[in-house]
């Protein structure tokens, strides 16, 4: 449900340009992409139509050339009048006006478990002495693919940009979290939209076609998806990157293919994807071309051999069953993979999938760590932590609780400037981020842009190195859950994490971890020696239970 | 003409071989039904394939010529951009997914999902299709000689689908239009090119009844 009228607008009249002059600004109106604001064509005059369509992103307020506007929370509303809330009432109204369900763009509104009820660890005197940030060297690299291709994807930071395709994002949007990637050395992705052409070679670091000469560095890389709707895929396309990622599904709305409207299906769109100019591309919620998960392997073994076996190929899923679904992409080889939380983001959906439907991503990762732990094969096929992840912190925790690297997708679009009003299917954004006009493209700069996307990536690697450091750690890799501690009963008890105070798992992860393994999944004999236990050189299924 | 024994060799063993061996001359590989993914993703050259085929064989094929002797397994020419395949027999489930451009032509029959998603492909089957055939179809031609199974052409958005026989139901975003003597021509145009034996003066022809069928 979305939040609706849980803000304050006001206006100050006497600085307001509209005001003081009807029809010389109208700025409000144009880059609201609610419709909170309406101009009288016949007197000049602005005022505000709907105030309960304002979702508190302040567009306004930061486009107001006098600096009129200004949006406080309102008093909430939602103990008074639960369940028959404004924003309840206001849905229902709507669908019974037009018959159809809501779709929103962006991600999940309102608290859902996060990492914010973890906390870290610090190193004292107990345990390995802390790190000097400041003098000592940290290592960030995460390696994709080291045992099973010639060419493994290679991360100098452990981040990646979270998959959005070219459609629901601009060309110009696309360029810049690839020019980002170059500077940072981390990895972008295509998306299921096809291939941005100047992608390919600014991802790396090269600013024209030919790549003469090397413009950024560290030089960055490029995941192609492999998706559901194959828009754009050719033997060409999938050669044209450093890691193929096989696209299960997605936190905004695992379960369903992706969403593009009609009014986001230009000429250029439409030229990738094949679907005719202003129609709705709607990918299948599963491939057309896989039954069962012999296919899946048989998918996963002809995608690497179309690339030469160079490549890594990686997984991503939404967030279903952690367990049984990593289970099933180690089956199928893969050498990474990413799950995604409820709170992922999309550039359209249902709202209720994307309100209701998945497994925040904090409950995501020890299962899907334990999975990994049961093959044999943790910190091996790497795992990447995707949904609702805004900040060093968030990532630290992730790594912490067993990912290897963290991938940021609604963070990467508030990096390009983006203030979050939830409106994205609209194609309305006033920062060119997620619009195929032209004239709001132009307002995004692919270079600026991507050099906020490296000064976040930087400022992030600052805190992951801080966070490392100062809980005694040389490298991310070590990184574990004793590392963290949760801050309440039902964090505990989604994650297995130690309570703070408590100092252990609750019980009820100590009933269900297999036997043999307690919560942190080592064994008996790895926490009397201290060893983490020797790393198996090959695959094993899990001889034991699994969680789910 | 040279010949490939796939017998107990792999994936990657038989398409190395495969790859190092087109170079202009036509080569036959023998034994490859357990080889799913066989030529997958050539830009040139022609494939005897003797006997069967296994699945997904010339996934991604961008521009080579692929001819099994006998019948295929699923998701024949899975992605294809350019190129020909031609099954003298059957083929399995979902053949000619996701094309892009190229030729496909199965002289017997093919499973359900035929042509599923099909963006420019040519895709003509001499037999009958099972269920779904052309669903969600965006452009190309899909050819069916005999009968379809149930919701034929589901979810049609653009391309055009000729069937010579009956169908069991017809999907969802579909129309049946009368043939135009360009339909005719473009017919017997197939059927010449790959020696069919049909007559198109007794095809129909569905067409999407809305090229935005879908919430706006």
């Amino acid at each position: 449900m979305a939040v609706i009228g849980a803000f304050c607008i006001s206006v100050n009249q006497e600085a307001c340009l509209n005001a003081q002059m009807p029809g010389k600004c109208a700025t409000c109106a144009e880059v609201c992409p609610h419709g909170v604001y309406a101009l009288d064509l016949a007197s000049g005059a602005m005022h505000i139509q709907n105030y309960n369509a304002c979702v508190g992103c302040r567009i306004c307020a930061e486009f107001c050339p006098a600096d009129a506007i200004r949006i406080n929370p309102a008093e909430s509303e939602y103990l008074s009048r639960y369940p028959w809330t404004l924003a309840a009432v206001e849905e229902v109204h709507a669908k019974a006006q037009t018959g159809e369900y809501l779709l929103r763009g962006f991600g999940t509104q309102g608290p859902t478990p996060n990492f914010d009820t973890i906390t870290v660890v610090p190193s004292q005197i107990a345990s390995a002495a802390p790190r000097d940030k400041y003098r000592e060297e940290c290592d960030l690299e995460v390696i994709i693919g080291a045992d099973t291709c010639s060419q493994p994807l290679r991360l100098k930071l452990p981040f990646v940009w979270a998959a959005m395709s070219f459609g629901a994002l601009s060309q110009e949007a696309k360029q810049a979290l690839a020019i980002g990637a170059a500077l940072t050395g981390i990895a972008t992705n295509t998306g299921e939209g096809g291939l941005v052409p100047a992608e390919a070679w600014l991802a790396r670091g090269y600013a024209d076609e030919a790549r003469a000469h090397k413009q950024w560095d560290p030089g960055g890389y490029l995941v192609i998806q492999w998706s559901t709707g194959r828009w754009g895929v050719s033997a060409d396309y999938v050669n044209a990157g450093d890691a193929v990622e096989v696209k299960i599904g997605q936190g905004a709305k695992p379960g369903m293919g992706g969403h593009l409207l009609g009014s986001k299906v230009t000429e250029a769109v439409s030229r990738v994807r094949g679907v005719p100019v202003g129609s709705d591309a709607l990918s299948p919620c599963r491939y057309y071309d896989v039954q069962t998960p012999e296919d899946m392997r048989r998918m996963v073994a002809f995608l690497r051999d179309v690339t030469d076996y160079r490549v890594p190929i990686l997984f991503k899923l939404g967030p279903s069953r952690p367990y049984a679904d990593v289970a099933a992409c180690i089956e199928a080889g893969a050498d990474a993979i990413s799950i995604d939380g409820l709170v992922g983001g999309t550039g359209c959906s249902p709202d209720i999938v994307t309100q209701g439907v998945g497994i925040p991503t904090i409950a995501c990762l020890p299962p899907a760590v334990q999975a990994l732990k049961d093959y044999g094969v943790h910190r091996q096929v790497k795992l990447i932590a995707l949904g609702g992840l805004r900040n060093g912190l968030d990532a630290f925790k992730a790594l912490a609780m067993g990912a290897d690297a963290v991938g940021f997708g609604s963070a990467a679009e508030i990096a390009m400037g983006c203030r979050a009003c939830y409106a994205c299917h609209k194609g309305n954004c006033p920062y060119g981020i997620t619009s195929q006009k032209p004239e709001l493209r132009a307002r995004l700069d692919p270079l600026a842009a991507g050099q906020k996307l490296a000064n976040f990536i930087h400022a992030c690697a600052e805190e992951v190195k801080i966070l490392t450091m100062l809980s005694g750690h040389r490298a991310i890799a070590d990184l574990s859950t004793e590392d963290l501690r949760a801050l309440d009963m039902n964090t505990a008890a989604l994650t297995g994490l130690k309570l703070a105070g408590y100092e252990r798992p609750l019980p009820i992860w100590e009933a269900l971890a297999p036997v043999g393994r307690q919560g942190n999944g080592h064994t008996a004999s790895e926490r009397r020696s201290g060893s983490r236990g020797a790393r198996p050189k090959t695959r094993r299924k899990p001889p034991l239970p699994s969680l789910n | 003409m040279k010949t490939i024994d796939a017998k107990h060799k792999d994936l990657r063993a038989v398409n190395q071989a495969l790859r190092a061996s087109l170079n202009g001359e036509p080569v036959t590989v023998r034994h490859a039904a357990h080889v799913h993914g066989l030529a997958a993703g050539l830009k040139q050259g022609q494939v005897e394939i003797a006997g069967d085929a296994g699945d997904y064989l010339g996934v991604l094929n961008a521009g080579a010529t692929l001819h099994v002797q006998r019948n295929a397994g699923q998701y024949l020419a899975d992605n294809m951009t350019a190129g020909t395949v031609i099954v003298d027999g059957d083929a399995g489930y979902g053949a000619g997914q996701y094309c892009y451009g190229g030729t496909v032509v199965v002289r017997g029959d093919a499973g359900d999902f035929t042509a599923t998603m099909n963006k420019g492909a040519v895709i003509l089957v001499a037999g009958d299709v099972g269920d779904e055939a052309g669903t969600y179809m965006l452009k190309g031609d899909l050819v069916i000689v005999g009968d379809a199974g149930a919701n034929f052409a589901n979810y049609l958005i653009r391309g055009t689908v000729y069937i010579g026989g009956a169908w069991r139901s017809l999907g969802h975003n579909t129309r049946v239009e009368p043939l135009t003597e360009a339909d005719l021509a473009k017919l017997r145009g197939y059927f010449e090119q790959y020696g069919l034996t049909a007559d198109p003066a007794r095809f129909q022809k569905v067409v999407a009844a809305s090229p935005k069928p879908f919430y706006n």
